[in-house]
């Protein structure tokens, strides 16, 4: 069980100085456009991530005339305390510190204190391109396998130079067929292992997004997802000799496990052309509650999950089919934003659940 | 910088084209040689002079020479059939001072990175080929980088020698000596774990 107690915030985004405590499991936070909802749930995300959920810089992430900020967490771990506290000072240097012990290496850090974040931006990951599908898929398979971390690497590595002989090949420098069978062979290696990889994850994980996506909507819309990839039907080593002339005419390696996607289909038309904007929400929803499964399968105990403007664009019912999921059947512990506090309190009365309800001004 | 001198100025230029060296370093070494005995300095350059000049690569191993055939290659009790396979003249220099390499070396001069640039054909592959035509060798240690790059160069040499039959290993990875383990990454210690080693090959070194 991990429970976020209390945070402080220091210089952090709009905030001079601030402090909340979280006794109970469900905190809601409410307050107009701009008053700094979502800067809250950054700041829990850069104590388990020490690092912004936004992509922003951590210097952006400083007060208007201020120079370096603090974010100080105290965390309930199966009934253990922790600390951890991010700070970075006026030189701009980023410090991260656990149990009051600094830490070297920001990545071993990830996961100890796993959280997933929903935010309205999350979008793209439907309707953005396949690159956006493939790179939450990989985030998550990395931390549950290193080894897949590793073959990612080298794969693009791989990938990298052998655009670059193709380059110099179609140049007429550097003219050896030989020298792009050894990569290929490599390249085929790493590839192989993605796949199967991928393969394996996906069919647990794709019936697990569906079964969201079906308690989300109500269960009257047919979706279907499919990893795609071209591997499924031809050997990885079949694909690159017959692209091979191809290849070289494009300079880049037109197929490979690097352009594999997730297919997904709302009844017999793809997803992307004809869900509406609540069904896509939906849909991210369900991804990303099956990202927190997979994580709550591989830790233990439940992630923190952060839901910044859930109920934008969603109707009722699938509001409420949500909040089912989110406040009764999940154990971990939830913070959620909104716009209205009064949605939040009928909503919660419904439910009849305990929650605190924090009102930004 | 201002100097009052042209003459100081481009000395002090020609020193920070050096690695490692900046404009105030290279200023404070030309004072140095200011200091001294023309005859002093003159001795200085000349050293340097002819060692561009004179010196050369080792028609065999690509090492380093002042003869047309290196001392290690010429050394006859060193094993010929033996040839450890390495990047650079660094590797060699590294390799020597260990003391525990009795075969002769080839200096490839690089290795295969299309990216930087660099293929097969700039290194000293072709020669390498040639080499183990023409002497005997039985065994090829490739004592490479481990890098993508590093193991690319290794898979297409061993490709090309294929036919002969040749023996052909690499230098082990895995924990450093005197290392501790809980501070070994975890790839090298599972590489490690992987590629174990008997306990009587262990004892014998």
């Amino acid at each position: 069980m991990l429970h976020l107690e209390h945070i402080s915030l220091t210089q952090f985004r709009n905030y001079d100085k601030v402090s909340f405590g979280f006794p109970g499991r469900i905190t809601a936070f409410c307050g107009p456009n701009g008053v700094g909802k979502t800067n809250i749930l950054d700041a829990i995300y850069y104590l388990c991530f020490t690092r912004s959920y936004s992509g922003r810089t951590d210097s952006s992430s400083v007060r208007i005339d201020s120079a370096g900020f603090r974010i100080d967490g105290r965390w309930n771990r199966d009934g253990q305390h922790h600390s951890t506290v991010c700070i970075l000072r006026e030189s701009g240097k980023k410090e991260f510190q656990v149990d009051n012990e600094s830490i070297t290496r920001f990545s071993g850090h990830i996961g100890h204190y796993p959280a997933v974040m929903i935010t309205p931006d999350d979008i793209e990951l439907i309707s953005g391109s396949s690159e956006e599908r493939r790179r939450f898929i990989d985030t998550l398979l990395s931390q549950l396998y290193r080894e897949y971390l590793e073959h990612l690497i080298r794969y693009g590595k791989l990938l990298t130079e052998r655009n670059s002989l193709l380059k110099r090949m179609s140049e007429g420098v550097m003219n050896d067929s030989g020298l792009l069978d050894v990569l290929d062979e490599q390249l085929i290696n790493h590839g192989n292992a993605i796949f199967l990889f991928r393969k394996n994850f996906s069919a647990e994980f794709i019936s697990g997004t569906s079964q969201y996506y079906q308690n989300i909507s109500g269960g009257n819309e047919k979706i279907s997802i499919s990893y795609r990839s071209v591997l499924t039907e031809h050997s990885f080593e079949q694909v690159l000799k017959t692209n091979r002339s191809k290849d070289l005419a494009l300079q880049r390696t037109s197929s490979g496990v690097h352009r594999d996607d997730l297919e997904i289909f709302l009844g017999e038309f793809p997803f992307k052309m004809v869900a509406s904007q609540g069904q896509r929400k939906s849909l991210l929803f369900a991804l990303k509650l099956a990202e927190f499964e997979t994580l709550k399968a591989m830790k233990g105990f439940s992630p923190l999950l952060l839901l910044d403007d859930i109920f934008e664009k969603l109707d009722e019912q699938r509001m409420m089919n949500l909040l089912h999921w989110v406040c009764e059947k999940n154990e971990g512990q939830v913070f959620l934003t909104d716009t209205h506090q009064e949605r939040i309190r009928s909503i919660m009365n419904k439910f009849k659940i305990e929650y605190q309800l924090i009102i930004l001004e | 910088m201002q100097f009052s001198s042209q003459l100081l100025e481009s000395a002090v230029n020609a020193f920070a084209q050096l690695p490692g060296i900046g404009k105030k370093t290279a200023l404070r070494l030309v004072l140095h040689l200011l200091k001294q005995e023309n005859s002093q300095v003159e001795q200085f350059s000349e050293t340097i002079a002819s060692m561009r000049k004179n010196i050369r690569f080792c028609s065999m191993c690509f090492n380093i020479s002042d003869t047309e055939i290196c001392s290690i290659c010429s050394n006859p009790s060193r094993k010929k059939e033996m040839i450890c396979v390495v990047e650079t003249i660094r590797d060699v220099i590294a390799i020597e001072s260990t003391q525990q390499f009795n075969g002769v070396y080839h200096v490839l001069g690089g290795v295969i990175s299309p990216l930087d640039g660099v293929g097969p054909d700039q290194l000293k592959i072709e020669s390498l080929h040639n080499r183990v035509k023409t002497i005997p060798a039985e065994e090829l240690i490739f004592a490479l980088s481990p890098t993508i790059q590093g193991d690319t160069t290794i898979y297409y040499i061993q490709k090309k020698l294929q036919q002969d039959k040749l023996k052909i290993t690499t230098i082990a990875r895995g924990i450093s000596f005197g290392g501790e383990l809980e501070y070994a990454d975890e790839m090298t210690l599972a590489r490690s774990l992987q590629n174990r080693q008997p306990l009587e090959h262990y004892v014998s070194r």
